[in-house]
């Protein structure tokens, strides 16, 4: 079996045992999505959810709150532990080639991504108000896929610079409320103030979940959210390329 | 021992950080089949040379080979060939033993192989974070000799054990050198080094002190032989007058002798000749841990 398959497989069992991860990743989307459709109902009359079923508006908003679970908690907090506690250096001086761990940090993320994802639409299929129609199909999964690739990218970049999993834990507690309250998955964006929605705009989730979400329920093509979701994939790339070289020179 | 073959060669040494010199013109070189220690005070700069050996660290200049290639140059042709033993390093906590173990074998007949030999099938499903300090330094020389490696580093690997545990470490690291592969042995355990070591080289600040087996660092820098006793006699000089007695001091009725190891049998034999067959002699031969106080002492002296 090769050195990425044995990793992939541990690392998926270790994610599986940390109940932070299942908590954020699954639980939480799951059980929120279903209490705000209660709450807000299915009236496509309301133009603070844009004339959508809010139902409907939240399940499409909610794939962009995994994802922000994924790149802002499970990722970031695996990363700066394993340099914490010196598992990057064993895995180096193991041979295990270089590229190998933040790889299976996207293949664990794109999995806990879909599994996640398959929950959310099952809960909203059979405990909510259904899931609603693809609008148009090829946009909306282009958005979810460069979205789960972004906030992968984000998580593995902001895991090279926390210098514990204490602390990645705690400042990505901090950025994941509020991104999860302003960016789509808290009140309707109407409710915001005018700085909480400038805030929102200058917030990656905002742009990961519109990518996704104008395309599905037909409110916007998401095209200039998109843009933006690739440069933030980009970036972050870029930014944990670039320091990955520099944590491995000081292993 | 094939001595013409150096498994690990280091020349020229240098690394710093910032403004710190931590290894200033190292030079060593490990030969197939031996057991080679590092010695030295914390901040000796052990660690760093050995991390550089291992391709973790680049250096600031010199060379260093590993089984002829450069560590971190020609990274891909060391793999599976070096295992390591690292300082400071743990596994994931929820990391059951037999996972470890799997995931860094490269084959499940190795990793079966390997929980057999190192007694770990009993942990297999015990995570790392309830191991003791022991079993963890079980599993890390497990996973350090997985692939059968030709060349071992292991960076303090009897730390925070107990002497037994320790002693159970050390029979296990002659089996891996008997079944063919040579080790570096970082330490500041004396006795661990007098017990393993075929060579060892003495580092202070970064450089080589002394090299050489431990017999001949003792016997080049040890202190000598110490004879201790007590006596009711006013008078021991004729202690001092012993062929190869290099000290003799009395503090009361305590007696020191020291000189080399064969004043032993002179001593005894002047005891008996005195009258004092039955005083017991307590006798400490010279150690590496002398030697070493020798070395360190004079390094200090000189800077």
């Amino acid at each position: 079996m090769s050195v990425l398959l044995r990793l992939y497989r541990s690392e998926m069992r270790l994610f599986l045992r940390e109940s932070q991860v299942l908590v954020f990743v699954i639980g939480f989307p799951v059980i929120t999505v279903l209490v705000l459709g209660g709450v807000f109902g299915t009236d496509t009359n309301d133009s603070g959810f844009e004339f959508i079923n809010p139902s409907h508006f939240y399940v499409a908003a909610y794939f962009g709150v995994v994802l922000s679970a994924i790149g802002l908690l499970m990722v970031p907090v695996r990363v700066a532990g394993y340099r914490e506690q010196g598992v990057l250096r064993r895995y180096d001086t193991a041979g295990f080639p270089r590229w190998v761990f933040p790889t299976v940090q996207y293949l664990c993320g794109v999995t806990f991504a879909l599994v996640s994802f398959g929950v959310l639409l099952l809960a909203a299929q059979f405990g909510g108000d259904g899931v609603p129609e693809l609008s148009d199909a090829p946009a909306t999964l282009l958005g979810i896929a460069l979205g789960t690739l972004a906030f992968v990218s984000l998580g593995v970049a902001l895991g090279m610079f926390y210098p514990s999993a204490r602390a990645a834990s705690g400042f990505g507690l901090t950025l994941f409320f509020p991104m999860f309250l302003l960016a789509g998955g808290g009140p309707p964006p109407e409710a915001l103030t005018d700085t909480m929605r400038s805030i929102a705009a200058w917030m990656p989730l905002t742009h990961v979940i519109r990518a996704a979400q104008e395309p599905w329920l037909d409110i916007g093509d998401g095209q200039d959210h998109l843009v933006k979701v690739v440069g933030i994939l980009v970036i972050s790339t870029v930014v944990w390329l670039v320091r990955s070289r520099q944590v491995s020179r000081a292993l | 021992m094939n001595t013409h073959q150096p498994v690990l060669t280091i020349q020229g040494l240098q690394k710093r950080y910032g403004q710190a010199t931590v290894v200033d013109d190292l030079n060593l070189r490990v030969e197939q089949g031996e057991i080679f220690g590092i010695l030295g005070t914390n901040g000796a700069g052990k660690t760093t040379s050995v991390e550089c050996a291992q391709g973790l660290r680049k250096p600031d200049a010199g060379t260093v080979r590993v089984l002829g290639h450069d560590p971190i140059a020609e990274r891909s042709a060391l793999r599976g060939r070096v295992g390591s033993q690292l300082q400071d390093s743990q596994l994931p906590d929820r990391l059951r033993v037999g996972e470890a173990i799997r995931l860094f074998a490269d084959t499940s007949t190795q990793a079966d192989r390997a929980l057999e030999r190192w007694k770990l099938k009993p942990l297999a499903r015990a995570p790392f974070g309830s191991l003791s300090g022991g079993q963890r330094q079980r599993l890390f020389l497990a996973l350090a000799l997985l692939n059968n490696p030709e060349l071992v580093f292991l960076d303090e690997l009897t730390q925070g054990l107990d002497p037994d545990a320790r002693r159970s470490v050390w029979k296990l690291i002659h089996e891996v050198r008997d079944a063919g592969a040579t080790i570096v042995l970082v330490t500041h355990f004396m006795e661990e080094a007098e017990a393993l070591c075929d060579r060892v080289t003495v580092m202070s600040q970064g450089r080589a002190l002394a090299t050489g087996t431990p017999d001949e660092l003792i016997d080049t820098y040890g202190v000598g032989t110490r004879v201790r006793f007590t006596s009711t006699a006013l008078d021991v000089e004729w202690c001092s007058r012993i062929p190869g007695v290099v000290q003799a001091t009395q503090s009361g009725s305590d007696v020191e002798v020291v000189g080399a190891p064969t004043i032993v049998a002179r001593l005894g034999h002047g005891l008996v000749e005195r009258g004092m067959g039955d005083v017991p002699l307590r006798v400490a031969p010279s150690s590496l841990e002398d030697a070493l106080q020798t070395i360190l002492s004079a390094e200090e002296v000189a800077a």
